[in-house]
């Protein structure tokens, strides 16, 4: 038997040399993940640290911290920046509340044959543009004769009016889908047996949904919740029309990044981060494993 | 002994499909019933409709005498092994097998001794802390028992729970549940379309074709007085003889049949003697099992027979070499088992 | 007759604002000291083929917008240069563009302008080899921002001045001050709608130098950090009154026409589209406004074409067409012959009328009003203060 042992194994290049296989697949997607991805967020991270020739706004290459401690020493920044994570998080939260009933209808209760029609219904929104959406929201939130206020008058009720209040819904309105498309597809792959088996075993309805249908479904929750969070962390269009006079980080980085890229890029960096921190926090859930 | 299911006029029907039609069955406590038959004939269904996760669209279902038609799975004193173990795949072993007691809100220590006891009853005594997924075919299955058992129920339904393990594993598993079975006492009804199992584990069989019932009895019954072709050929091998080749041979009407190891295959010829039957044939082809062999045997009346034959002495060359040669088969008038007329 | 077209243009405009442009490299210049760029002795000869124009929405139109505005197809068929257009959104993005290069001439407003002189991104123009230079008003040549040292870098364009608007159903029949927008006691408080940009500390400077006259502000554009502090802490008490902040036309034309914005800082062409119980005014304390000058960039392989264009763009059929699509006063004296309601409604020939106009500049470290004894705050500054602001 000695003989089949040191023969070598037959079969092509890649064959005999699957590191090398590999590493030639991979060639092209992680130079473009590199160069590109990596690349580009290295540099915004690298151009916070210089300066700019206060005149012309041209980039003067040497070496400072200011950018980063005048972030985090201005108060008005650091509110901006709470309020910018209040309003990503209580986005998220909104998001999730409607998604789940809605994705729980459309895998588990609607007619199969329903079901592409209701997931197309979901994405239409998606095809139109997203300045008439906002504008849209902004006639429906306007103060006095915007649609919410007419209807909340009988009611002795105000409408939100433009503010914090206003880029929430308009923001949940923007990215539902984002969260009810992976919500749904995990009640999809949720298999019947599972809720059989606890109705099997004793649990009625809501024992069922908190105890099995939650935790299998949280992986697709997490996804979603990423895409809704990172989304609305870096949204600056929808404050300048529903905002009001309130902003959010993206538009201190809109407003600066051509005067002063640095200061611009010092700021953008913080939304990198608290996904970065978001997605590690998730990550110890174990919840992107199942992902 | 008292009845804990009974199916009366049982009928489900999905659209234009009817899946179950007229079942009536009762199954005693402690009993262990299995239902067999070919994929598709309503097995399933019917065991879904016991657990309640199916509506019947006609007919009756008790449990222990209790109408418990229109009531919902989670007031069942049922539980079911699932044929994919449906384990909880974000709860590790022991929150899986104490699921059902936690929600009917038994106190924890006494949940943490029950499952425990549980899973040292199927063997998984060590491997509470694990997840589904670093269990093996045969350990997720004795999970799902587990889980099952634990609840103590009247009956316990169990979906091929056999089907996806190796031979070796399954015919280990079969024991193994046959024994636990008798210890704990509790009524099972088992579907399989395996008739192997379905003989060797049962109390009774009710073999399903198309939906209804086409026999029912002890495995013997089954077996030795299939009362139809379908019955005769699903469980055991077909061996028919049909109208022509029965007047010739048998000098009866009617559709025949006799079990392939009632028959013993004779170089040559030979006659029979006292209740023997004899029939003349050529050996068409031959298949070699190991602990026996299998004839193939053309009849000169018409049709073929298959004989087996424990080889005793014969090796595979031995038998190889019969192939082509003409033979007498003899058999046992009271084996001939009428099965269609 | 052409409002259609031009809210059409606005909400280009609008969407090119809003759109992230690519971050290009800083160029390595920024000395700040005089440029010394030489200026093209001439002559101006045959087209060089092609021209690359930077320009503002509505500057430079080839009918693709309306079948009805094209000035560079004709400019094309005389010259033989082809043209290629970008558009940019705001000013900071027209000088990084310029600093990118590429490109051989830009429309460039006041707070661009200085920017691009001192970046050394453009060259002084040779006014003689432009004819229609001659017939430009007075009072747009050698101004502060498109000169330096009596040296001309460019060619006027159009200008206009940022308005006062108030809703009469809330402040009353008549309004002439600035005040409804920044007093505290003001009957638009709460519905106050200040221009979102850096560039608008520059109008509460203009208030201040009528209110706080000791501040000594000569210039809004030259603040030193006393006077660049007083416009802002009145900026920040103004917060209190401010509805909304506005940088999209389409916004403020919604915001005013339904009432909710009642106090607001607005351009002539936006006043066109607002009903009657808009009034609108230059105010009293005088007003900041806009003159753009066509620039052309230092290194332009195209110079015959770049001259070709500033001189077309300044003929005064080309430019009341163009000043009129966009909505503003020509710089073209002659101009106002072909459209003289155009330059009545934007009044382009009242050189009292612009006296107390301070066209956009760029704040720069050394004061632009000549003094020398003190540091002025620089754009950059005034651009982190009013992220502050409104943070
Ligand atoms: N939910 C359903 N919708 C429509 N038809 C169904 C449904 N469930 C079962 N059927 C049909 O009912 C019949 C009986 O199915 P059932 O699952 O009971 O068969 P089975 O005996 O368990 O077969 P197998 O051995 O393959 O599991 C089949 O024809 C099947 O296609
Ligand atoms: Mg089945």
């Amino acid at each position: 038997m000695a003989a089949t042992t040191a023969s070598p194994p037959k079969g092509g290049f890649g064959y005999r040399h699957p590191r090398a296989r590999l590493a030639a697949l991979l060639a092209a997607p992680m130079t473009w993940l590199v160069v590109v991805y990596l690349g580009s967020l290295a540099a915004l991270f690298l151009t916070a640290f210089w300066t700019v020739d206060g005149f012309t706004s041209a980039i003067v290459r040497t070496f400072t911290f200011d950018n980063f401690i005048e972030v985090f020493t201005t108060p008005a920044y650091l509110q901006t920046m709470l309020r910018t994570l209040g309003i990503a998080i209580a986005v998220t939260i909104v998001c999730l509340v409607l998604a789940i009933p809605v994705a729980y209808f459309m895998a588990r209760v609607a007619r199969p044959r329903w079901q592409p029609l209701l997931v197309a219904m979901i994405l239409t929104p998606l095809w139109a543009s997203y300045l008439v959406k906002v504008y849209a929201w902004r006639a429906m939130l306007t103060p006095e004769n915007g649609v919410i206020a007419w209807f909340a008058s009988p009611f002795g009720l105000g409408g939100p009016g433009f503010g914090e209040v206003g880029i929430i819904i308009t923001l949940t309105y923007l990215w539902l889908p984002y969260m009810i498309l992976p919500v749904y597809a995990g009640f999809i792959r949720l298999p019947n047996s599972m809720l059989d088996a606890s109705a099997d075993l004793g649990a009625k309805g809501w024992r069922t949904f908190r105890s099995v249908i939650i935790p299998m479904i949280f992986p697709s929750v997490v996804a979603g919740s990423i895409f809704t969070f990172s989304l609305s962390l870096g949204d600056y269009i929808t404050a300048q029309i529903v905002g009001g006079k309130v902003i959010m980080l993206g538009n201190v980085v809109q407003q600066n990044y051509v005067t002063n890229l640095p200061f611009a890029a010092a700021f953008a960096t913080i939304p990198v981060v608290i996904v970065l921190m978001y997605l590690a926090i998730v990550r110890r859930s174990g919840a992107l494993e199942n992902l | 002994m008292s009845t804990a299911i009974r199916l009366t006029g049982l009928r489900k029907t999905f659209g234009d499909v009817v899946a179950v039609d007229s079942v009536d069955l009762e199954v005693a406590d402690g009993e262990f019933l299995t239902l067999l038959g070919p994929s598709g004939s309503g097995k399933t269904t019917v065991l879904r409709m016991v657990a309640g996760f199916e509506q019947p669209t006609a007919g009756a279902i008790e449990l222990a005498g209790v109408d418990v038609t229109g009531t919902p799975p989670y007031n069942r004193d049922v539980n079911t092994v699932f044929q994919d173990y449906a384990l909880f795949p974000h709860m590790n072993v022991l929150d899986n097998v104490e699921y059902g007691l936690r929600v009917k809100k038994v106190p924890k220590a006494e949940r943490r001794s029950r499952a425990q006891e549980a899973l040292d009853a199927v063997r998984l005594g060590d491997y509470g802390e694990r997840k589904p997924s670093q269990l093996s075919g045969g350990q997720r299955q004795r999970v799902a028992l587990a889980r099952a058992l634990v609840n103590k129920p009247r009956v316990l339904l169990l979906d091929e729970p056999l089907g996806a393990l190796d031979l070796k594993l399954r015919e280990q598993m079969q024991v193994e549940l046959k024994e636990l079975q008798r210890e704990v006492g509790i009524t099972f009804v088992f579907v399989t379309h395996d008739q192997e199992e379905a003989l060797t584990m049962s109390d009774r069989i009710a073999v399903f074709d198309a939906g209804r019932i086409a026999q029912i009895g002890t495995p013997t019954e089954i077996y030795e007085h299939p009362k139809t072709a379908f019955v005769a050929g699903f469980v055991g091998v077909s061996n028919l003889l049909e109208a022509g080749a029965a007047a010739t041979i048998l000098g009866r009407e009617g559709t025949w049949s006799v079990r392939p190891e009632k028959i013993r295959v004779m170089l040559g010829e030979a006659s029979a003697e006292g209740n023997e039957r004899a029939a003349a044939g050529t050996i068409h082809e031959v298949v070699y099992v190991g602990m026996a062999t299998r004839f193939f045997v053309d009849l000169d009346a018409g049709g073929t027979l298959i004989a087996v034959q424990q080889n005793s002495h014969a090796t595979s060359a031995d038998v190889n070499a019969m192939r082509g040669q003409r033979v007498t088969l003899l058999w046992n008038t009271e084996n001939e088992i009428h099965v269609g007329s | 007759m052409q409002k259609t077209q031009l809210l059409k243009m606005l909400a280009v405009g609008g969407a090119a604002a809003l759109a992230l442009a690519a971050c290009g490299g800083g160029s390595d210049s920024g000395s700040g000291g005089a440029p010394d760029v030489p200026m093209y002795e001439g002559p101006v000869g045959d087209g060089e083929g092609q021209l690359n124009i930077l320009a503002w929405p509505g500057y430079a139109e080839d009918g693709s917008t309306d079948p009805a505005a094209d000035w560079i197809t004709p400019f094309e068929e005389q010259t033989g240069c082809q043209v290629n257009v970008k558009v940019f959104g705001t000013s900071d993005e027209a000088v990084k563009l310029m600093q990118g290069g590429g490109w051989d001439v830009v429309s460039a407003s006041g707070d661009a302008t200085l920017r691009l002189i001192y970046g050394s991104n453009v060259q002084p123009v040779n006014t003689d080899l432009t004819p229609n230079y001659a017939d430009i008003f007075p009072d747009l040549k050698m101004q502060s921002h498109n000169s330096v040292n009596g040296v001309a870098y460019g060619m006027p364009h159009g200008r206009g001045a940022n308005l006062l608007v108030w809703n009469k159903d809330v402040v009353g029949e008549t309004a002439d001050s600035w005040s409804i927008m920044f007093e505290p006691d003001s009957p638009a408080a709460g519905g106050v709608g200040p221009y979102d940009s850096p560039i608008y500390i520059a109008d509460a400077a203009v208030y201040l130098m009528a209110t706080q006259p000791d501040l000594g502000i000569k210039d809004p554009y030259s603040l030193d950090q006393t006077q660049f502090d007083a416009a802002i802490a009145l900026l920040k008490e103004q917060k209190a009154l401010v509805s909304e902040y506005w940088s999209d036309y389409n916004k403020q034309i919604e915001a005013i026409t339904n009432g909710t914005m009642t106090g607001a800082t607005s351009w002539q062409v936006l006043v066109n589209y607002y009903p009657e119980n808009i009034g609108s005014t230059k105010a009293k304390e005088g007003a900041t406004g806009w003159s753009d000058t066509w620039m052309i960039a230092k290194d332009t392989p195209n110079i015959n074409c770049s001259y070709k264009w500033l001189d077309w763009i300044a003929s005064p059929a080309i430019n009341q067409q163009a000043t009129a699509w966009f909505g503003e006063a020509p710089s073209n004296v002659k101009a106002c012959d072909i459209d003289p309601q155009q330059c009545t409604d934007y009044h382009a020939g009242e050189t009292a009328y612009w006296e107390n106009v301070y066209y956009w500049n760029t704040p720069t470290e050394v004061c632009l009003d000549g003094r020398t004894d003190v540091k002025c705050v620089p754009y950059s500054e005034w651009s982190k203060a009013w992220s502050e602001l409104r943070s």
